[in-house]
């Protein structure tokens, strides 16, 4: 078994922010489906759950695909993080760093753009609505990298590499 | 983080991914039938009428929940459950879905408006498969409630076969005395039937017409898809690319002789698994008539269907393609 280093809390935020990633993918559209049933049914959150259930399969809604579909692009940034967070504790601490900065950013553009999309879906629904959720991942694959290259290259400006010791010969 | 924990994390997703399969799987296709069955008995109407669309769409599968259905489609309350039910019905068990024609047929009759209003609601929802019940709604234009009128002119867009009467009585309703009725009466032309070359002059006429909607939906209707292009040739590629479903098949039965072109690619759908597409495409061969010989063994065949309905409208498409044809047989004996 190769050891790709022994930093305990990098291994855990690795592990913690991969699968955080997975399920806020598959669920964000039922979340927010579900709050906005429950508060246009004025607190009834036991039918917006009925209600969400019961259209997983149903035909014209397949609340299912849909959390499939935007998971998709989550689950890829969830192998990244895993892989990229996992492998950094061997690398200088200013590495991590900026790596952490990057995958920070592209976290919060997917989450941010990601849940934009789904509540202003669910707030003004029309007849090309459900497009969205074809499109949505298609986006998010592309504003991901560019999340990530943003917060990459403020960490570089944030963290520089210490400045090599004077020679004393 | 070791390799193995990087691959372990990664067989969690795979597994994940497996259950949420597995889940789809269980969910959806005759598995879901026990599911949506129990749903049907719900109290909350919503979910009766959620579970009657997933049955619709399972289609013949679904046979298990045709009494449950039934119930639903002549007794529930709420009249989106009970067209809902009926819907499903009509895809699932096509007798099921001509006893809810004969219940409601009589309520055509019936002297509370509400009552008559909800028979129309009902002969609409179960589609071409209400064929006998269009001389019954061609009657109730005739009724003096606006209401009855408007919703029998939607019910008859919405069987839309057979077109040689369902056409007349569309185009009759294009002069009715109240403008909702003509403005539904337009829209059966504008969305779903095809307006033929005797429906034109009237679609004319409304386009000058004072009201600014009428006119707006008498040009719609001129200009409607359903004239543009060689609608067969269009329906018969999606037919053969295996586009087979209730629209494209309900089209071409509506244009009647006109679907000659397309025999070959209807043929193959007298043996569909699906009761409804085997009935309509009867029922196009029917509307062509003699120009549907080549279908000739296809549906004598067919006159072996399970289903009575299927059966009962291959008899028809037959005696459309052949009329003389039980004379001959009947001279030569003698």
């Amino acid at each position: 078994m190769t050891t790709m280093g022994g930093n305990r809390t990098l291994t855990w935020l690795a592990v913690g922010l991969y699968w955080g990633c997975i399920v806020f993918g598959l669920v964000l559209p039922g979340i927010v489906m579900v709050t906005h049933e429950a508060s246009r049914l004025h607190g009834g959150w036991a039918e917006a759950w009925q209600d969400y259930q019961l259209h997983l399969f149903a035909p014209g809604f397949n609340f299912f695909l849909i959390g499939i579909l935007n998971a998709v692009p989550f689950v890829l940034l969830a192998i990244f993080i895993l892989i990229h967070l996992g492998t950094a504790a061997t690398k200088e601490p200013v590495i991590v760093s900026r790596r952490l900065t990057g995958v920070a950013v592209a976290l919060a553009v997917a989450v941010g753009f990601s849940t934009w999309a789904h509540v202003v879906t669910v707030l003004h629904p029309d007849a090309q609505g459900a497009l969205v959720y074809f499109f949505l991942p298609i986006y998010l694959l592309g504003l991901i990298p560019l999340g990530y290259a943003v917060g990459r290259g403020a960490g570089m400006l944030f963290f520089k590499k210490p400045a090599p010791p004077p020679d004393t010969a | 983080m070791t390799r193995k924990q990087i691959f372990l994390n990664l067989g969690g997703l795979v597994v994940l991914i497996g259950l949420l399969g597995l889940f789809y799987w269980q969910s959806t296709g005759e598995r879901a039938v026990p599911a949506m069955t129990a749903a049907l008995e719900d109290s909350d109407s919503k979910v009766r009428i959620g579970a009657a669309q997933m049955l619709a769409e399972i289609g013949p599968a679904a046979t298990p929940a045709v009494p449950n259905l039934l119930n639903l489609a002549l007794h529930d309350p709420v009249l989106y459950a009970s067209t809902t039910a009926a819907g499903a019905l009509s895809r699932i068990d096509l007798g099921a879905a001509r006893q809810v024609m004969t219940a409601n047929l009589a309520a055509l009759q019936d002297p509370d408006v509400q009552n008559r209003r909800t028979a129309c609601a009902m002969l609409g929802s179960l589609g071409p498969v209400a064929k006998p019940a269009v001389p019954a709604l061609n009657t109730a234009l005739d009724d003096e409630e606006e209401t009855i009128r408007m919703h029998a002119v939607g019910a008859l867009g919405e069987i839309g076969i057979p077109a040689a009467l369902v056409v007349p009585a569309l185009t009759r309703a294009l002069h009715d005395k109240a403008p909702q009725v003509r403005h539904r009466a337009l829209m059966q032309f504008a969305f779903l039937i095809p307006p033929t070359d005797s429906v034109l002059p009237h679609l004319k006429e409304l386009a000058e017409d004072k009201t600014p909607n009428i006119a707006t939906l008498a040009k719609s209707a001129l200009n409607s898809p359903h004239r543009q292009g060689n609608q067969t040739v269009m329906y018969a590629t999606m037919l053969q690319m295996g586009t087979v479903n209730d629209y494209t098949l309900r089209q071409l039965a509506q244009l009647g002789p006109a679907a000659a072109g397309a025999v070959p690619a209807v043929i193959p759908i007298l043996s569909n698994e699906r009761p409804l597409h085997r009935y309509l495409a009867a029922e196009i061969l029917g509307a062509i008539g003699p120009g549907a010989k080549e279908a000739i063994p296809a549906l004598t065949a067919a006159l072996q269907d399970e289903d009575a309905v299927v059966r009962e409208s291959v008899t028809e498409a037959l005696l459309a393609i052949r009329p003389t044809d039980g004379t001959d047989r009947t001279t030569t004996q003698k």
